[in-house]
């Protein structure tokens, strides 16, 4: 069973900022440029949404849930929940936007992209060994870290 | 070692081997389909018609998993009977398969209505990748297709034969489309979609016959008018297949009767999936939600009940996401209120200009359904206090501005939050 690192917010180093987004937005562009980002053709959009409530900022992104409700509802079957990197996958060329994953998410953190119609969930940046909007962050408010290690702090 | 028996390969079928297979590896599992396809994404044949996706795209599971997973899958399998003294399934090729435990997961059929020519060759439901291969081949010689009733197969395959150029005229009885899910201002913002892109939508009339000698020259309407067509599509609604269970001691009602366990009335039977009537979480009785996840949610409990666990199933409710066009809507519980009924509060957003309707329903100031077209972002979170039935007293000048979203009911719900630190 895999015991992977999750993001977690410190919500009072938290200033919403936004660079978390922009960085994101970068990472998952074709030419992971902020400027040549920008002049593509598909702009990219970020997975995360640094998010206002009663005075503090919440970053919103895919939680990687280890019981996954929107792989339940994945009726083409691009959903998948990896045990290993404790992480849903989503192969996009099997996903045909039907939106059900949006549907269930009880954390609201797919977003549809009409563009692409493909939905927006972060991929915790896939190979890199860690998201960019860790190192994005400004305050340190992004932490990535093992479940246990966060335990310890 | 035990044997189950599933019948039934589709959503709650696949979920209660895979549930079944996470508590017990040595046990037998004899999977019956009375299709002669392995499992499949049933809900993409639209997209598959519309040629969107290709075949490969819409398989289910990959080709190992039943011998990874240590099944014996029966294709072109049909179970005729149940006979739950004997613990025993009888097939139509006369064989029997003995269980300990079995999961009716028949899944439900195109209802066809009782008109003159419905049993025309030419004349279709859309439920199966059969149904979409045969419709497909045809397209080459069809020009214009009628279809029958305006629910979400009906529509879905409208979308498709539009998307393949072909002429595709739906006849609907009453005056909205897609009457048991969306209200009729929502409904308006889809048939726009509808008719901008070239579907003919005719409203208020029925079929009463269709005509052809041998093959379908068109359809007649209670109007008496005639549409030209040389194929139908059947979209009135499915009913569960119930039918095993009607010669049984099993209780039916609209569907098989579950427990909150998904047991059948028969304690060592369950049902799950379109087939199961289960309870509806907002409407506080039974009923039949038959949804892709809500089958598989299901089949994963029943599952692993089967297998000794005692998961208790909180209910489902009536839900659906949809997209034509480019306007996507997602619907949730209760998501209009008849005439006359008291007691429910609504809040309205509506943007024409740039197609945005919320509607969300609330009663003792709990959300019991919502409908948000163009704008279906958090539907999850609306789905969530629906589900949870959170007093909302505090979020309702929240609830439909552009920015609500989870960190705005994250004290209100159950479960404690952990990643915000």
């Amino acid at each position: 069973m895999g015991n992977a690192k999750q993001l977690y917010y410190d919500v009072e180093k938290c200033l919403g900022c936004r660079s978390c987004e922009i960085a994101c937005a970068v990472a998952h562009s074709i030419s992971r440029d902020l400027f040549k980002a920008l002049q593509e053709e598909a702009l990219s959009l970020p997975r995360k949404r640094v998010l206002g409530a009663s005075g503090k900022n919440y970053p919103v992104s895919c939680r990687h849930c280890k019981d996954p409700k929107c792989v339940d509802a994945c009726m083409a079957q691009a959903l998948v929940y990896d045990k290993e990197k404790s992480q849903v996958i989503h192969d996009e060329t099997r996903c045909v936007g039907c939106w059900m994953c949006v549907m269930v998410c009880p954390y609201g953190a797919i977003r549809p992209n009409k563009k692409t119609k493909i939905p927006l969930r972060c991929d915790k940046c896939k190979d890199k060994d860690e998201p960019a909007c860790v190192a994005a962050c400004p305050t340190g408010a992004i932490i990535y870290i093992e479940e246990e290690e966060l335990a310890k702090k | 070692m035990k044997q189950f028996v599933i019948i039934g390969n589709s959503a709650a079928g696949i979920a209660a081997i895979e549930a079944i297979r996470n508590k017990d590896k040595e046990s037998k599992i004899v999977v019956c389909s009375d299709e002669d396809y392995r499992s499949y994404c049933r809900c993409l044949i639209s997209y598959y018609l519309a040629g969107e996706v290709k075949e490969d795209g819409i398989l289910y599971r990959s080709e190992s998993f039943y011998r990874e997973n240590n099944i014996e899958l029966l294709l072109n399998k049909k179970v005729i009977r149940i006979d739950p003294k004997k613990n025993r399934v009888l097939c139509l090729d006369r064989s029997q398969i003995d269980y300990d435990s079995l999961l009716i997961a028949t899944g439900s059929r195109p209802k066809f209505p009782d008109i003159q020519g419905i049993k025309k060759e030419h004349v279709f439901g859309f439920r199966t990748i059969k149904d979409a291969k045969v419709i497909e081949g045809l397209l080459p010689v069809t020009k214009t297709i009628c279809v029958l009733g305006a629910g979400l197969i009906g529509l879905k395959a409208a979308y498709a034969l539009r998307k393949r150029n072909i002429e595709v005229k739906v006849i609907i009885k009453s005056k909205q489309i897609l009457s048991q899910m969306l209200d009729a201002d929502s409904a308006g913002l889809i048939q726009k979609k509808m008719e901008e892109n070239g579907i003919d939508l005719v409203f208020g009339q029925d079929v009463v016959e269709i005509i052809g000698n041998g093959d379908i020259k068109a359809v007649k309407l209670d109007s008496n008018k005639v549409l030209g067509c040389s194929m139908v599509i059947v979209g009135k609604g499915v009913q569960p297949n119930t039918q095993l269970a009607q010669e049984t001691d099993i209780k039916i009602g609209e569907g098989i009767i579950t427990d909150n366990f998904l047991r059948t009335s028969c304690p060592n039977i369950y049902a799950a999936g379109d087939v199961a009537e289960s309870f509806d979480i907002t409407l506080g009785t039974l009923s039949i939600n038959a949804l892709w996840p809500i089958a598989v949610e299901q089949g994963k409990i029943a599952g692993a009940n089967m297998a000794g666990d005692k998961l208790n199933y909180e209910g489902s409710l009536g839900m659906n996401a949809i997209e034509f066009f480019g306007l996507a809507a997602v619907s949730l519980g209760i998501y209009k209120t008849k005439d006359g009924e008291t007691g429910y509060e609504e809040l309205k957003f509506l943007d024409s200009k740039s197609g945005i309707y919320k509607k969300l329903i609330l009663k003792d100031n709990c959300l019991v359904g919502a409908i948000l077209a163009g704008d279906i972002r958090n539907s999850g979170v609306f789905l969530r206090l629906i589900r949870e039935k959170v007093n909302a007293s505090s979020l309702k000048d929240k609830l439909l501005a552009e920015n609500f979203a989870y960190p705005d009911i994250m004290g209100l719900v159950k479960e404690r939050e952990r990643l915000y630190v």
